[in-house]
């Protein structure tokens, strides 16, 4: 990769960004169950799935598993790291942008 | 997965800065709509209970009404009218925050039993003033002054913890209109808890969704991240 400016690729592929960006739209603290989740995404609970995992390896989201009554709930939260690396993205892409440049760093050829 | 060779769009086929720009700007919005308690629909319905409750209150009050309606209906739309106001507040804020956790929903689940409780203590209150021996005069107007002192005052600690001047601003004027009508006494205090209270809750309605249209229509995507 030759690009002056890095984006994380755990965050650049176009689901997962859209995953984070709903995430840290949240407030720092909150938690939001998978089914919100997955309908304020409109993706299906396999695909959301397989990118939380991503993100959850990357150390960018943390995953609870809880109980209400009987039924099992999941809730999803963007962690310290996970926010940080968001930001970090917006900003660098608020700067490839500023810069000039149109396309971003592609993956390595 | 397809590959980029076919020509479809797939995931890994790279977004410009502006096609990701937008995309998360567009993500955004949805998401801070859908997650939003939308303030104007709140002030609306309680502006209408208002409005109309305490008018209902005003037209039918003393040994000459303006309006020969009994008082016990005019109770009963009042009532009703708050109920259905609730309601609508209720189902709202559960549509918006449904499937959230944490802090903003430890928040506000304290900040409900604030309401609920003092409401609750109200009538207690009251009563035992009654009980002492005080006029039907003085407690009637305890009955229309004192939950305006509680709502005033929760638009007030709302606007400080949700960092909300407008909120705040509603609950001073409430505040302000239920001083009023205590100085104007029994029954023009129900004219002003309904003209004021209830005419302040629908102007900021008005101004709360003017002003939403406004940040909507200047950028469509200038939410800052």
């Amino acid at each position: 990769m030759t690009a002056s400016v890095e984006l994380d690729p755990v965050i650049h592929a176009a689901a997962r960004l859209r995953v984070t960006t709903t995430l840290a739209a949240l407030a720092t603290g909150d938690r939001i169950a998978f089914p919100r989740l997955q309908k304020l995404l409109e993706m299906t609970a396999g695909n959301l799935s397989t990118h939380l995992r991503k993100l959850e390896d990357a150390g960018y989201v943390e995953i609870t598993k809880t109980h209400q009554g009987r039924m099992p709930a999941t809730y999803v939260a963007l962690s310290r790291v996970g926010r940080r690396a968001y930001e970090d993205y917006v900003a660098a892409l608020r700067a490839l942008l500023a810069a000039g440049a149109l396309t971003t760093a592609q993956e390595s050829s | 997965m397809a590959t980029s060779d076919t020509g479809a769009p797939t995931e890994r086929e790279p977004l410009t800065a502006e096609q990701t720009l937008a995309l998360i700007d567009g993500q955004r919005a949805k998401v801070d709509a859908e997650l939003e308690v939308a303030p104007s629909r709140l002030y609306a319905a309680w502006g209408v209970a208002w409005l109309v409750g305490f008018a209902g209150l005003y037209v039918t009050a003393g040994a000459d009404p303006l309006l020969n309606v009994s008082r016990g209906a005019a109770f009963a739309v009042f009532f009703l009218l708050l109920i259905a106001a609730m309601a609508f507040t209720a189902g709202h804020v559960a549509r918006a925050t449904r499937g959230l956790r944490g802090v903003s929903a430890t928040t506000g689940a304290m900040y409900f039993w604030s309401w609920a409780l003092s409401f609750a203590a109200l009538p207690l209150i009251i009563s035992s003033v009654e009980r002492l021996g005080a006029p039907p005069a003085a407690v009637d107007l305890l009955w229309t002054t004192v939950p305006g002192l509680l709502v005033g005052v929760h638009y007030m600690m709302a606007g400080a913890m949700w960092q909300d001047r407008h909120g705040f601003g509603l609950g001073a004027w409430v505040l302000i209109s239920t001083c009023l009508g205590a100085l104007a006494g029994l029954p023009g205090a129900y004219l002003v808890m309904s003209l004021a209270g209830g005419g302040g809750f629908l102007l900021a309605a008005l101004w709360s969704a003017a002003r939403r249209r406004a940040a909507e229509g200047s950028t469509g995507c200038g939410r800052t991240l």
